[in-house]
């Protein structure tokens, strides 16, 4: 029997994440799993760790398969996290990733004989950028100020805005856009320049810093998913803390020796000390970037469980536990592909599988 | 079975636990002074003192007057222990959501009174004006080259307020652009003067401090001091009005000789990218000791507040209301300017 998809479905049946094998979009599948009826994933390279209910298929969002994908499994909503939010510099990767492959995401889930009501796009507080002149509090509506954008947070700017016409333009389709606020879980950039030993700072500035806890972040990805609000949000955690005091809590030495002025010297530095920091995070560094999250309070009628301190405090006991790196074995993608082909088998009214399954 | 496992388990624990170690603290590394040499060095401050205290009475007796403000020494000597013990807080403290310290504010006060009573001697009038608590909004002229005149309204506010409280005062964001003062400003309570972070500040009932003429005040010609300069588009009064905040006129006199601009070097602010650069007799020839405030003589008033929480909040975007007051509010501080300025006997007296 097939899922028809109903003009604005109350709850997803048939979940598609793109980007899958990021330990964050993971995250997400793994919560969604027991949630929905089908969940599938795309993604490039095989997922890291195998989850047993989901369908994972090789699929790369720079090429135009998305749209076939979407139209075969009669997908009606699509998680869109194959998007790059923490990148070193210019990174020509980045940009074919996040401008290149959610145009083709957008447009494999456009047009009348798309089955998609609802999408999901995974953005960043990156796309606010730092200055002197932010406000303290940065709301949703000040993205893309008259400040010329660079690098990454151009790339993330360029996306949000296709991500808007698509939802101009589709009127079946509700878009949620969530910026998540900067995590600093290890492989991150900003958790690897917190966790220095010796940590140079920009002398004469002690900004402040709003973080988001992983689980936070995967949370408010499946709230968006499950309840479908429509338009664009901050997530970010609760507080701040001082670039100082996020040093200090993570037993390192702040030394306040990189060139307040011309940041592209101090990244010269950092990247000599072996940390890249992208020009929006040397920003960030500098002045701070703190969002305003009252609208996602007020729609979701949620926020994040960790405060910034907390979050600080979990990287600073991870830090000091020896981290296991946990992928599974090399067999369990086959075996993983083997209950997928058999699932499979079932549905289509296979006896013999269906027997076995049934046992 | 089980009872053997355990037992294995606890002679194993013992064994463990003879093998832990005292971990004590190590000794610093270098030089280490003999025992009665650093038992000095610790009272070291206490004999200081004392020795001081016993200079200063002998001192009196001779001459017959203080010579030696042995209260001021004091200060002194609390404000350094107070900076260690500031120091020796680690990360566990916390500042508020606008990056402000209060606890590490109130270990300079000792400093800013200092300049307050004895460097600048400021006289305040109408601090009965201030609320004690509870939403209001302070707005001043602006002079001096560098904002020196907040910290004085803070000061007077902290000093002289039978409820001492904490100004939040809204700084240009040229200012949050530059080291080391853009840390010192955030850390004190300052933000960035953006209409958003005034009515946040305001519903939290806070007391927010504004300046309407901006660099354009501070940057002024010497020859043009006390003369207001334009009061913006009147953007702090559409904010009072939508928070509901009655706004108290101040009116600041000195702070318009403490560095008089003779000058302005517009291509080296083009440079770094500032509003204007100033030239002043020390400054920049004397280098850093040019960056010292002249000693003049101060005077701050607070005037009476202007209700405009009787005005409802959909009149914040009726211009001619909001031009109306802004006029009201900047002729109240111009006329205050000019009588204070007549009460003041002389620029340095």
């Amino acid at each position: 029997m097939g899922v028809t998809p109903a003009l604005t479905p109350a709850h997803p049946r048939r979940v598609l994440i793109t980007g899958v094998s990021n330990p964050l979009a993971a995250e997400v599948a793994r919560r969604l799993a027991t949630q929905v009826p089908s969940l599938f994933g795309c993604d490039v390279a095989d997922p890291v760790s195998a989850i047993e209910e989901m369908d994972f298929v090789h699929a790369d969002t720079r090429q135009s398969v998305i749209g076939k994908l979407v139209r075969q499994l009669r997908i009606d909503t699509v998680v869109h996290m194959a998007v790059t939010v923490d990148s070193a510099g210019e990174d020509r990767a980045a940009h074919e990733t996040n401008v290149i492959g959610t145009m083709n995401v957008l447009a494999g889930c456009a047009g009348p004989s798309s089955p998609v009501r609802r999408l999901v796009v995974k953005s960043s507080q990156a796309v606010y950028g730092a200055a002197p002149g932010d406000p303290s509090f940065v709301a949703e509506d000040a993205a893309g100020s008259d400040r010329p954008a660079y690098g990454l947070k151009r790339d993330l700017l360029e996306m949000e805005q296709l991500a808007q016409e698509f939802s101009l333009r589709t009127s079946g389709c509700r878009v949620s856009v969530l910026r998540l606020g900067f995590r600093v879980s290890e492989g991150t950039t900003l958790g690897r320049y917190l966790s220095l030993p010796v940590v140079p700072t920009f002398a004469g500035f002690d900004p402040r810093l709003q973080l988001l806890h992983e689980d936070d972040a995967a949370e408010a990805l499946v709230r968006a998913v499950i309840e479908g609000h429509e338009g664009v949000f901050n997530v970010a955690a609760d507080g701040i803390v001082l670039l100082s005091q996020a040093i200090a809590i993570m037993g390192g030495k702040a030394v306040p020796i990189l060139p307040p002025y011309g940041r592209w010297l101090g990244r010269l530095a950092l990247k000599a000390v072996g940390v890249d920091v992208p020009e929006h995070l040397a920003d960030v560094l500098t002045f701070g970037s703190v969002a305003d999250c009252s609208r996602l309070a007020s729609t979701f009628g949620w926020k994040p469980a960790y405060t910034t301190r907390a979050v600080m405090d979990s990287l600073a006991r991870g830090k000091d536990v020896e981290v296991i790196e946990a992928p599974s074995p090399p067999q369990e993608y086959e075996l993983q592909v083997y209950l997928q082909r058999r699932r499979r088998r079932a549905r289509n009214g296979h006896p013999g599988a269906a027997l076995m399954l049934q046992k | 079975m089980a009872e053997r496992a355990t037992s294995i388990d606890t002679k194993s624990l013992r064994r463990r636990s003879r093998k832990a170690k005292v971990v004590s603290p190590k000794a610093a590394p270098g030089l280490r002074m003999p025992k009665q040499i650093r038992q000095f060095q610790r009272q070291a401050p206490v004999y200081a003192l004392q020795g001081i205290g016993e200079l200063s009475t002998r001192l009196r007796e001779m001459t017959g007057r203080d010579v030696i403000d042995v209260n001021r020494l004091m200060e002194i000597a609390q404000f350094v222990y107070q900076q260690r013990e500031l120091a020796r807080r680690g990360p566990d403290y916390a500042v508020d959501d606008f990056g402000f310290d209060a606890e590490w504010t109130e270990s300079f006060l000792v400093l800013f009174k200092a300049l307050y009573r004895d460097y600048w001697r400021v006289e305040t009038t109408g601090i009965e004006n201030v609320p004690a608590t509870g939403r209001a909004l302070l707005v001043s002229n602006h002079a001096g080259v560098l904002p020196w005149d907040g910290t004085m309204i803070k000061t007077a506010i902290f000093a002289e307020h039978p409820h001492p409280r904490h100004v939040r005062a809204l700084v240009a964001s040229l200012f949050m652009g530059m080291p080391v003062l853009s840390w010192f400003l955030r850390r004190t309570g300052q933000t960035v003067g953006h209409p958003d972070d005034t009515r946040r500040l305001l519903e939290r009932d806070e007391l927010v401090l504004v300046f309407p003429e901006g660099v354009k005040g501070t940057g002024k010609p010497f020859k043009d001091r006390y003369r207001l300069r334009r009061f913006g588009r009147g953007g702090f009064v559409s904010t009072a009005i939508r928070a509901g905040a009655p706004i108290i006129p101040v009116s600041v006199v000195g702070s318009e000789e403490i560095y008089p601009m003779v000058a302005d070097a517009s291509p080296v602010a083009r440079l770094f990218g500032l509003p204007y650069f100033p030239v002043t007799p020390t400054w920049p020839w004397l280098g850093p000791l040019g960056m010292i405030p002249l000693p003049s003589k101060w005077r701050i008033q607070f005037h009476p507040p202007v209700h405009t929480e009787s005005h409802p909040p959909e009149s914040a975007n009726d211009q001619h209301l909001v031009m109306t007051i802004s006029d009201e509010v900047r002729n109240t501080i111009q006329a205050g300017i000019y009588d204070n300025l007549k009460l003041r006997r002389g620029v340095f007296v």
